[in-house]
């Protein structure tokens, strides 16, 4: 019974999360439409909110596992750059982002 | 006329083939010859026979022979009956050349009796009739000048008899022939052409030899890249890594504005390529004679950051290769291809391994630094120099320095040797260029120097011209980016200089390739595994190219996957790559899942004796001891 009250919150939790991320694609994909002058389908909206939320599900995946393959219970902003590691533009914006965040950090 | 009836019922006891061949117009021949006489001597007897008979005349034509041979011989067939026909023969009539063909038929009967019967079984049996018709033909030859008249009648039997068994001959000669060997025709061997042959397979083979140690040699290890569309689709990198230095040494070498406009293959900005190129326009100088310091300079101006293809150099094309050497953007190309322009004494024109160089030469960026490095030397050196070996002497002492600042600079003294083939004719050149490219070397080993760390792969190949400019090593520097360094090896090579600085231009080729022998290839995976396994699974024809992709696409592969396993070790802090950090590796791909643990993985597709190293558990019989 609670288990099941549990599973259904859970559900319901998730059902907003994904409503979450696919409101804030649905703005990100009107602010490249102005910015290119391309229309976006409510499909391909929807379909980006749904890639964008399975592969949310993946990185957190990942990155748990990255933190325990390091013997630690903290996923840190390393983890972060092992996971960006596929792409390399992308792991040279996340570096330097973070070396930034750092700089500003210290100061 | 006894003797005749007993004839007579000889022949007619007897359906035997012994009997069948004996009724051969040629027994009959004789016999009725014999008994020909004997007719005229007695009465004839033909009222049985006198319907068959034909008329005296018509008994000597071919046509009756044929008819009577062809009645007579088989007594298994259907055809008329020979009693009859033989009887008829022993009443051919008085015309002479009628009784004695009919005579000799029936006389020849006995004697080709054995044979007839062996012709007659022709298709019973195609063993026994080769040999009868032998005998049979023997007999024919031999009775042919008993019976001169019947002549044409033996003749026509016998034709008639070829023509029946003319097909059991051809095995026979076939057959033989067979056995025997056929003759051999030795063509008269063209020395010359042999010769020549022969050297264009060695500068060929030379010529990959270079390239795959090109290749091998290069840090990144990427394959080479042969059409523009590989070089297309090799550049993924999504931002182009700024070279630095490279401004420098366009600052400085405002001259080289023409460049070789060798091809770009390559779009990869590794320093490797650049490298790459330079070896590759090292390559090119050996076999352009031409060239000269002054390309190098241009060389040098070429943009470090773009680490384009190697450009191809034709060797009449001095001019043009200026203007190649303006194009390049490596200025480690640049000073490759002055080296090559300088040290190249190297007649071969041997296209397809300058070609390959220039492949290779895409790969290493480094191998051109430090190439640069080495034509910097030597390019102060040249000036003062006469000889190659004492430029090569000076990059010694250069090459000592940049080997201490890290940079594979023994590369060059190997790489110059190799160049020294021709490289006097080129000294002058490189002594007139030498000044102009002196301020840009020093100002570009500086920064060479600093770059260039480990890419040095076969430079000592690529870097013919000990002229070669000063531009290699900053050039390299600039366009050399931190990779797993090969330099180790490459001091040690390059510290033995090769070649004897001028003297056969044929040499250089199989010099430089015997250079880059030396060197210690990047480890590759054997091309005819790789065929193998495809070909495994793919089941179909694959073709030789689909090959090549495949390799480079397996090589990457495992070059990505290996850097990955680095850096997950390294995560962990260990440096050491252990089963742990390939498993999270495969849950990155996505084999090793929630659902699906390495275990079922291990045990699907990895033999017995694998299993049981990896999973201890499953062969520990039960007998489980906790460490700890």
């Amino acid at each position: 019974g609670s288990e099941a009250a549990g599973g259904e919150q859970r559900e319901l939790l998730i059902q907003r999360l994904r409503a979450a991320v696919h409101y804030t694609t649905g703005c990100l994909c009107q602010d490249v439409a102005e910015d290119k002058g391309v229309l976006f389908s409510k499909q391909t909206v929807a379909a980006i909110s749904e890639i964008t939320f399975r592969q949310c599900e993946n990185f957190a995946r990942d990155l748990e596992m990255f933190a325990r393959h390091a013997k630690r219970s903290t996923i840190t902003s390393e983890d972060v750059k092992l996971l960006a590691r596929r792409s390399n533009s992308l792991l040279k914006y996340i570096t330097q982002k973070s070396d930034e965040l750092a700089s500003s950090n210290m100061e | 006329m006894d003797g005749r009836v007993g004839l007579r019922a000889s022949r007619r006891a007897a359906p035997t083939p012994r009997v069948a061949v004996r009724s051969s117009p040629r027994h009959r021949a004789r016999s009725g010859s014999g008994l020909g006489k004997e007719n005229k001597a007695g009465s004839s007897t033909p009222l049985r026979h006198r319907p068959n008979a034909f008329s005296e005349l018509d008994n000597a034509t071919p046509r009756v022979m044929l008819r009577r041979i062809i009645q007579n011989q088989p007594q298994v067939s259907p055809l008329a009956l020979q009693t009859v026909q033989l009887e008829e023969t022993e009443d051919a009539q008085p015309e002479p050349p009628s009784q004695r063909t009919s005579s000799t038929v029936e006389l020849q009967l006995p004697d080709l009796v054995p044979e007839d019967a062996s012709v007659t079984t022709f298709r019973m049996t195609r063993k026994r009739k080769k040999l009868s018709i032998s005998e049979f033909e023997r007999a024919a030859d031999k009775r042919l000048p008993q019976n001169q008249a019947h002549s044409t009648l033996d003749s026509t039997l016998v034709r008639s008899l070829r023509m029946s068994v003319g097909s059991v001959m051809a095995p026979d000669t076939v057959e033989k022939r067979g056995l025997l060997r056929r003759p051999q025709n030795h063509k008269a061997i063209d020395i010359a052409a042999f010769e020549g042959g022969v050297e264009q397979n060695m500068l060929q083979i030379k010529a990959q030899d270079y390239l795959v140690d090109l290749q091998t040699s290069s840090m990144t290890g990427t394959t080479t890249i042969r059409t523009d569309a590989e070089v297309v689709l090799n550049n993924t990198e999504l931002f182009v890594e700024p070279q630095l230095g490279e401004q420098n040494l366009l600052a400085v070498e405002p001259q080289l504005s023409d460049s070789k406009t060798s091809a770009q293959r390559s779009n990869t900005s590794y320093p490797a390529h650049e490298k790459a190129r330079l070896e590759g326009l090292v390559s090119r100088v050996s076999t352009d004679e031409r060239r000269t310091l002054r390309f190098s300079e241009k060389d040098l101006i070429t943009d470090h950051e773009h680490v384009d293809g190697i450009t191809q150099k034709t060797p009449a094309k001095q001019g043009e290769e200026e203007q190649d050497h303006s194009q390049q953007n490596d200025p480690m190309e640049q000073f490759s291809e002055s080296e090559e322009m300088a040290g190249t004494t190297q007649h071969h024109a041997d296209a397809e391994y300058s070609e390959h160089s220039e492949k290779k030469l895409s790969r290493k960026a480094v191998s051109q630094l430090t190439a640069a490095q080495d034509a910097g030397v030597e390019m102060e050196m040249t000036p003062s120099e006469g000889g190659v070996a004492e430029g090569t002497e000076h990059q010694d002492s250069p090459k000592a320095e940049l080997q201490m600042a890290g940079s594979p600079g023994g590369h060059s003294p190997a790489s110059y040797s190799l160049e020294k083939p021709g490289a006097k004719p080129l000294k002058e050149a490189v002594e007139q260029t030498g000044e102009i490219e002196r301020g840009t070397i020093t100002g570009v080993l500086d920064a060479a120097e600093e770059e260039a760390t480990d890419d040095e792969s076969d430079i000592e190949d690529h870097e013919s011209e000990e002229i070669s400019m000063k531009t290699p090593m900053f050039v390299h520097a600039a366009a050399y980016r931190p990779q797993p360094v090969l330099s180790p090896p490459h001091p040690v090579k390059s510290a033995s200089p090769e070649l004897p600085p001028q003297p056969v231009r044929a040499k250089p080729v199989p010099k430089s390739s015997g250079a880059a022998q030396r060197k210690t290839r990047e480890p590759e995976i054997a091309s005819s595994l790789i065929k193998q396994i495809f070909s495994h699974y793919v089941k179909t024809p694959v073709t030789r190219d689909a090959y090549k992709i495949v390799e480079k696409c397996s090589e990457r592969y495992f070059k990505q996957i290996s850097s990955d396993l680095e850096a997950y070790s390294q995560h962990a802090g260990r440096k050491t790559v252990e089963m742990a950090d390939v498993e999270l590796l495969m849950r990155r791909q996505g084999l090793v899942t929630d659902k699906m643990p390495l275990h079922v993985l291990v045990e699907r597709h990895l033999p017995l004796e694998y299993r049981k190293l990896l999973i201890p558990i499953a062969v520990s019989g039960n007998k489980v001891i906790p460490c700890k």
